[in-house]
């Protein structure tokens, strides 16, 4: 047994992230980590980098026994980790990006040379692929081939033992990830210990050995055959016990307010959907699976290939945000630090910002205005008045969303469709469903559409009254309330793959900052 | 109490790092500067001041909105010298003459401000271009210097109004204007959200093109203001000089009034600080007969040392902000905002 880990825990700001966690993975072996977000994964991962210390446990690597570790002992120990996102920088060469940082270099000068020789080579023999040039940019590589060439840049350092992968393959398609599982089975066989983290069933299924689910920071299935598995035992490990949720009042059959006919664009389509007045629809969907890119097409920051949107009945065609807001719809992004929060103004600012056009006279602020409009959303959102003038990023995550939320709860524009992108996303437990209680009761009450997307199966559940399930950019099944369970929706969602629209095309951006 | 009261003056040095000072050097000056404290030399410091102050809080606006303009030391020549060609040359009214000009400042603004807001080329290339294109048409209109625009213009420039001189009148209503802008009304809002994050303005509907727009035409025009305003005093409009390295002088004391580079920050107040910083560091220097060389040495040093006194009370006011929110951990920002109320 080379990599174990036992009894790790680790409390951050007094809630347990990972609590007496026992972990193993053998030599030859691919473990797949599994849990919801906030299950601990990330933590585990980090404590292993050494990004992270532990409070209490040890980590064993081939005999070296650890209580804590430093990224650099951690690099010495032969942990490699591949994050999500990619850290290559997509204007240098595929050579240069493997050695970034550890230049091959005589006397100062990088041997160009011999770094792009090694590179080849590594290329080669690990991932057996010929076809990455080492000289090509990796900008204009695909997005699986950046994958390989950061496990290649992993696997450049030495004696590297341990390699984890964090969701590589979320933002690829069905046969780009292909490409990631031979190249891994190959790893695999030389004798590499990889933990293999992801959001996606039927990947455990495919290329893992074994299994470990977290949950709420314990291990909640350990190191579990994948042989002796099936799907239903993995999605109860990860559902975790039930949440009963008390019973709400029905809708019922409402007016649509939101509809789209045949609406398709980058990564998604065509998507067919309505959404009636006081109803609040949840699009559930792993990261990747089009909702995202569907949510910014209808606030017209994506440009539609084909289909309508009806707002009450008429077409609209909004070009950019700015159309979308005046036609009555708001998104809630789920990049909240970079897409909604102004982090340095301060709070009445965030939450009057798609306002003071609108209250203005002549395009002169009247205050007196301004200030009933920020008490109105403040008082729908709880968001405590003293904070009023703190400035945006000073503020806890949970509070920052209340004032993006209560931006659109009580904009000066009436606003009839609200969506939301991962609209609980770095938000704690206690405001999370303090946020459920005032979009469902703003819904009911004003009569707006809801439709948000989310990848946690929770909030689904906790927030919708109906739920579309989406993967590869098409809505594979719907759940009414009745049916809407948390294992109704990862079945949904995780199994059975199709092959999704490909590319990665951008937004209608306002563009890179020119100053 | 005398710790508290210590608090108290540390808390609004760290605030206002540049205030204190321009208050230190303002005493200096007054008690070893001959001459330097008296109504004339004070004038004369706000006369000389102005035209820096107007185009100052324009490229201010501009870069608060998270874009920079280095053309208006050229569009302040080039309005300046069409101005004196119209009068000496055309004999058109200076009334007519100074529209025109001020019109000219707008018109390469408006061009500057399509290229980089609705192109969205690069700010920096755009307006450096637009500073070497510009110098050199001025230099086409002629290579010479016109003078002698007669009584009336000169009104403009020297003359008094309530014995304060106009120019110092009309920076007065710029500043005014711009403060009013920023503050009182919408626009001027989304400016700062604008220089914040374009992308989150963005997202909030506001019209991320026409802000940075109205900004370019409001500081070419400022720039064609501060280029008639500057011929009328010294009533000459020489091509060789009017306006060369403007640009500079007007970003070092948007610098030291606390914009930042990075945008979305910044106030009226603090650009005005700074255009008096510099005009009475020159002044008062000159007075005290430090050398045009040492002059320009104490310029850029105010700059940096500017520069370093904010990060440094910066990181200062970090360090005991930490002891007191220590002290009192229910007002650290994420405690409440962890419990609301």
């Amino acid at each position: 047994m080379a990599v174990s880990i036992r009894g790790l825990s680790k409390v951050f700001g007094g809630s347990p992230a990972l609590s007496g966690v026992d972990f193993e993975v053998g030599a030859g072996e691919v473990h797949a980590l599994l849990g919801p977000n906030g299950a601990g994964k990330s933590t585990l991962i980090r404590c292993l980098s050494g990004a992270v210390q532990p409070d209490a446990g040890t980590i064993v690597i081939e005999d070296e026994v650890y209580t804590e570790l430093s990224p650099k002992q951690a690099i010495e120990a032969g942990v490699a980790v591949i994050y999500q996102n990619t850290s290559l920088i997509p204007s240098l060469t595929v050579t240069e990006n493997v050695f970034l940082g550890e230049e091959l270099t005589r006397w100062g000068f990088v041997r160009r040379g011999t770094q792009r020789k090694e590179a080849a080579a590594l290329l080669h023999t690990l991932l057996g692929s010929a076809e990455i040039d080492p000289d090509g940019q990796v900008g204009s590589l695909p997005l699986a081939t950046r994958q390989l060439v950061e496990v290649a840049k992993a696997l450049s350092r030495a004696n590297v033992k341990l390699l984890i992968l964090d969701e590589p393959t979320a933002a690829l398609t069905e046969s780009e990830a292909h490409i990631i599982f031979d190249r891994l089975r190959r790893l695999r066989s030389q004798g590499l210990h990889i933990i293999y983290i992801t959001h996606r069933l039927q990947e455990v299924f495919e290329i893992a050995d074994r299994v470990t689910v977290l949950r709420d920071g314990k291990v909640a299935l350990a190191g579990q055959s994948v042989a002796n598995l099936d799907a239903t035992a993995v999605v109860t490990a990860i559902a975790g016990a039930r949440v009963v949720h008390p019973p709400r009042d029905e809708v019922g059959a409402s007016r649509p307010v939101l509809t789209l006919s045949g609406l398709s664009g980058t990564r998604f389509g065509p998507v067919d959907l309505e959404v009636g007045a006081g109803e609040v629809v949840g699009l559930f969907g792993a990261l990747g699976s089009g909702r995202s890119e569907l949510l910014e097409t209808i606030f017209g920051a994506r440009a539609p290939d084909a289909g309508r949107i009806l707002v009450n009945g008429h077409a609209i065609d909004p070009r950019k945000p700015a159309g979308a807001i005046a036609e009555g719809i708001a998104l809630v992004p789920a990049d909240r630090l970079r897409q909604a929060l102004l982090g340095e103004l301060d709070a009445t600012d965030n939450v009057l910002l798609p306002s003071y056009l609108k209250l203005a006279l002549f395009g002169f602020r009247r205050l007196a205005a301004e200030r009933r409009v920020f008490a109105s959303a403040a008082a729908e959102t709880s968001f405590p008045t003293a904070l009023a003038h703190r400035r945006g990023r000073q503020l806890s995550g949970g509070t920052q969303q209340k004032l993006i939320v209560g931006r659109w709860l009580r904009s000066a524009r009436p606003i009839h469709v609200l969506m939301m992108d991962e609209p609980t996303q770095g938000v704690d437990v206690g405001t999370r469903s303090e946020l459920y209680k005032i979009i469902l009761e703003s819904a009911r009450r004003d009569g707006r559409a809801v439709l948000f997307a989310s990848s946690d199966h929770e909030e689904v559940v906790a927030l919708a009254d109906r739920a579309v399930v989406m993967k590869a950019g098409r809505v594979v099944t719907e759940f009414q309330r009745s049916r809407l369970t948390e294992d109704n929706l990862i079945q949904a969602a995780h199994l059975d793959g199709a092959e999704g629209p490909a590319g990665n095309a951008g937004w209608r951006q306002p563009g890179a900052r020119h100053a | 109490m005398p710790k508290k009261l210590r608090g108290r003056a540390a808390d609004f040095i760290f605030a206002a790092p540049l205030t204190v000072a321009f208050v230190v050097m303002f005493g200096f000056f007054a008690i070893y500067g001959d001459g330097f404290f008296e109504a004339d030399n004070l004038q004369n410091v706000a006369l000389q001041s102005a035209a820096l102050c107007i185009v100052a809080v324009a490229i201010g606006l501009v870069m608060i909105a998270g874009y920079i303009d280095l053309s208006v030391g050229s569009v302040m020549g080039f309005s300046g010298v069409a101005a004196g060609y119209l009068i000496t040359q055309s004999h058109w009214s200076p009334v007519w003459a100074s529209i025109v000009g001020v019109a000219l400042g707008a018109l390469s603004g408006l061009v500057n401000g399509v290229l980089v807001a609705y192109l969205r080329f690069s700010a920096l290339i755009v307006t450096l271009g637009a500073l070497t294109i510009l110098r050199g048409a001025t230099f086409a209109i002629t290579p010479q210097t016109f003078y002698d625009f007669g009584p009336g213009f000169a009104v403009f420039g020297s003359g008094h109004f309530l014995s304060v001189p106009i120019p110092v009148w009309i920076a007065a209503a710029v500043c005014i204007a711009a403060t009013v802008f920023l503050q009182y009304t919408a626009g001027g809002r989304h400016v700062y959200a604008v220089g914040v994050s374009q992308e989150a303005a963005y997202f909030s509907g506001i019209n991320v093109r026409r802000i940075p727009l109205f900004l370019f035409v409001v500081s070419g025009a400022a720039a064609g203001l501060a280029g008639i305003i500057t011929i009328a005093r010294i009533d000459a409009a020489p091509s060789g000089s009017l306006g060369v390295g403007f640009e500079l002088s007007a970003l070092t004391a948007v610098l030291l009034g606390g914009v930042s580079f990075a945008g979305g920050r910044g106030s009226v107040f603090g650009i005005l600080l700074g255009v008096l910083f510099l005009g009475i560091l020159q002044n008062g220097l000159a007075i005290m007969n430090v050398s045009f060389a040492n002059q320009q040495i104490a310029n850029g040093l105010a700059l940096v040392v500017a520069t370093a006194l904010e990060a440094g009370s910066a990181w200062l006011s970090r360090r005991m902000g930490v002891r007191r929110l220590a002290r009192r951990p229910v007002t650290t920002p994420v405690a409440v905002g962890r419990e609301p109320a």
